[in-house]
């Protein structure tokens, strides 16, 4: 009994990681469907699978992320402002300012010295400029959200994509494939439109080193490159950037079981 | 975490009391052939309806109506009648609201809202709400009185700007002369503000209640029934009458150990309209936490009594018109930020939250400033989220849930001070 799982509901996955003595021993990811508590057990499953370990092993099982009431068969939740300060915390010490895209919402979140949230501020509402808004841009150009993180990169005369909702943006992606803009421009347009989307908020926050960058659009070299250049900072990515989810749940399970209430 | 209250433990003979009331207002509005006296419509903010009262009318608030509507669900087909006249999606719920019920009729589940003999725009500060004044002299046909408040620039109201208000009074005294054909009884003005001011104090020493710990009053959604009297009754003997039932009521709770909530674990501030489509679901994502509203400036929008000002029956007119220039809603943005913080320190609250309205620039715009000052000039934790008074279709639970859980966690963190597990990457 010596395995502390933080399972992460999104909108699009579920992640789930096992920490013992302070280490990532075993995780998990995979897509979410309409049956929530099922994901959430096969993707604890799945993690103690990657470990070699058996549920009895297993101390404390945390929730977070939008589904996490549906983690019903662990003892805690958190929201995942509170585990991704934390795990952020964890994985990039220095980190003041977490920016976090996932499937549906874009939060910036800053924090102390001690990873705990200071402030926070998130998207209102609409999906644009979210993992959701990329994959749609992604296939109204042919691509698979997959293979377009490095693409922009060769980028020479990035277009401008001035509209601030998925649904019309997808049209004016369409507009410039058939006007026969270079898809490595419309990506680069599109990436700049969506920083500027996350710099309003991350300046609602205020933004100072480190910047750590997380969730599923992390991943997206463009992305991380396009931040970076605007905010004139470097930007900690992580490998394990869609887990920092799940691993700051599993470090609320590891400080909770001490008996410290939050 | 507190579990729910026992709500019917909490709110008994004042809100009983308070139901009555509102019953019995709505009843005389709609009894058949309409309500005996002619009526006056006008805005809960700076209003003058001790003036109209001693004149013989009944006042209707289309503004509490409005939040009656979208309390009991209602809200909706009104706004989209009114859309489908071709007010856009953008234009305050509270006009849409009042708009779409009069064209539908006037039909409420409390009663049928008869139309007005005299329409007075008693706040000015918002253009949306002139419009809407003007759309309704139109539909109606009836006279339009326009009262023009300049903006209240310091805390004290300047000469000049009382002398120009009153000057607009005794224009207005001279319509209701015409209209009515009457004069102004000066003696029954009086009397009518001295019965305002026993409202007045009452509810100022309700108001006052939240600063004991625990606070024995919820100053935010239970206060927010408390202003039916002070807002639509003011100068009746019923009004001045409930205040003093409440507050033997506080008392009693005091006595018993009834509290908003089981356990008082966070004391807040709270500014802007509640969200009134989804009121108790809103209140509850306060509840689960042990949170309670200790001060709020919401239900100070028809007069900020707490902060001084009483009405004056020895100075009438005077008192009337530094009572429309002192309204909430006609204060300066220092102004209104001054007010937050001195309810932080002299409620000892331990943070602010701020609920914007999609749907009314005129009351939100600033808030983000507000919030933004109270986190990093002066570190106090806000929360600023956003939906609407009026339009349901604004209120996104699992969003709003989800923000407001994550800020009572990290003020829960912040308060234990946990100390980080030594863990490795």
């Amino acid at each position: 009994m010596t395995l502390f799982a933080g399972v992460d509901i999104g909108s699009t996955t579920a992640k789930c990681v096992l920490l013992e003595d302070g280490t990532i021993v075993g995780k998990s990811l995979a897509p979410v469907g309409v049956e929530l508590i099922k994901d959430a057990e096969r993707s604890l499953e799945q993690a103690l699978t990657d470990a070699g370990r058996e549920r009895r092993d297993v101390t404390v099982i945390t929730g977070t992320g939008y589904g996490r009431f549906k983690v019903t068969f662990g003892q805690y939740t958190v929201t995942e402002i509170g585990c991704h300060a934390r795990g952020a915390h964890f994985l990039f010490p220095a980190t003041r300012v977490v920016l976090d895209i996932g499937g549906q919402d874009t939060k910036a979140i800053k924090v102390d010295a001690k990873g705990e949230v200071v402030d926070f501020a998130m998207n209102d509402k609409c999906a644009a400029g979210t993992g959701r808004f990329l994959d749609v841009c992604a296939g109204a150009l042919g691509y698979d959200v997959s293979e377009i993180g490095t693409l922009s990169l060769g980028a020479r005369h990035p277009v401008k994509v001035t509209n601030t909702c998925t649904v019309f943006a997808e049209s004016e992606v369409a507009s410039y494939v058939a006007r026969g803009k270079d898809p490595k421009d419309i990506l680069a347009g599109l990436y700049g439109g969506i920083v500027s989307r996350s710099l309003s908020l991350l300046q609602r926050v205020g933004v100072e080193p480190e910047v750590t960058f997380t969730g599923g659009v992390s991943k997206n070299e463009g992305m991380v490159r396009a931040l970076g250049h605007r905010l004139g900072l470097p930007v900690n990515v992580s490998p394990l950037s869609q887990y920092v989810g799940a691993i700051g749940a599993a470090l609320h399970g590891v400080e909770r079981s001490r008996g410290v209430s939050a | 975490m507190g579990g729910s209250t026992d709500e019917t433990r909490f709110l008994t003979t004042a809100r009983d009391r308070q139901r009555e009331m509102v019953e019995e207002y709505y009843r005389g509005l709609s009894q058949a052939g309409g309500p005996k006296k002619p009526v006056a419509y006008m805005l809960v903010g700076g209003n003058l309806t001790e003036i109209v009262r001693s004149f013989g009318f009944e006042v209707v608030f289309p503004e509490i109506v409005a939040l009656n509507c979208a309390i009991k669900h209602v809200s909706l087909q009104n706004i989209l009648h009114a859309e489908s006249e071709g007010y856009g999606l953008d234009v305050c719920g509270y006009v849409k609201n009042d708009l779409g019920l009069q064209e539908l009729g006037g039909d409420t589940p409390f009663g049928r809202i008869p139309p007005p003999d005299l329409l007075v725009c008693s706040f000015s500060g918002c253009y949306v709400y002139v419009k809407w004044w003007e759309a309704l002299a139109e539909k109606f046909g009836c006279p339009l009185f326009m009262l023009d408040v300049p903006y209240l620039r310091d805390a004290t109201p300047q000469g000049e700007d009382i002398a120009y208000i009153v000057a607009q009074l005794n224009e207005f005294i001279a319509l209701l002369e015409k209209i009515t054909g009457r004069s102004l009884d000066r003696a029954e003005l009086e009397r009518t503000l001295e019965r305002a001011r026993r409202a007045e104090e009452g509810w100022v020493k309700y108001l006052s209640s939240g600063q004991r710990r625990p606070s024995p009053i919820e100053a935010y959604f239970e206060a927010v029934f408390y202003m039916f009297p002070i807002n639509v009754l003011r100068g009746t003997e019923a009004a001045a009458e409930f205040y003093t039932i409440v507050n033997a009521e506080v008392e009693e709770r005091v006595k018993s150990g009834t509290y908003p909530v089981p356990e008082e674990k966070f004391r807040l501030v709270v500014e802007g309209i509640p969200p009134y489509p989804s009121y108790r679901t809103f209140w509850d994502f306060f509840r689960k936490w042990g949170a309670v509203s200790v001060a709020a400036t919401y239900p100070k929008v028809g007069g900020l009594f707490d902060r001084g000002f009483l009405h004056d029956p020895a100075r009438p007119l005077e008192s009337i018109a530094e009572y429309s220039l002192g309204a909430y809603v006609n204060q300066s943005w220092p102004l209104r930020r001054k007010i937050i913080e001195d309810y932080v320190r002299d409620f000892a609250a331990d943070a602010v939250v701020i609920h914007g309205i999609k749907s009314c620039r005129s009351f939100t715009a600033g808030q983000g400033d507000l919030r933004d000052r109270l986190i990093h000039d002066l570190g106090i934790p806000a929360l600023y989220i956003e939906s609407d008074h009026e339009d349901p279709r604004y209120f996104a639970p699992a969003q709003i849930k989800n923000r407001m859980d994550a800020f009572f966690e990290s003020l829960d963190r912040r308060r234990e001070s946990v100390p980080l597990p030594m863990v490795t990457g």
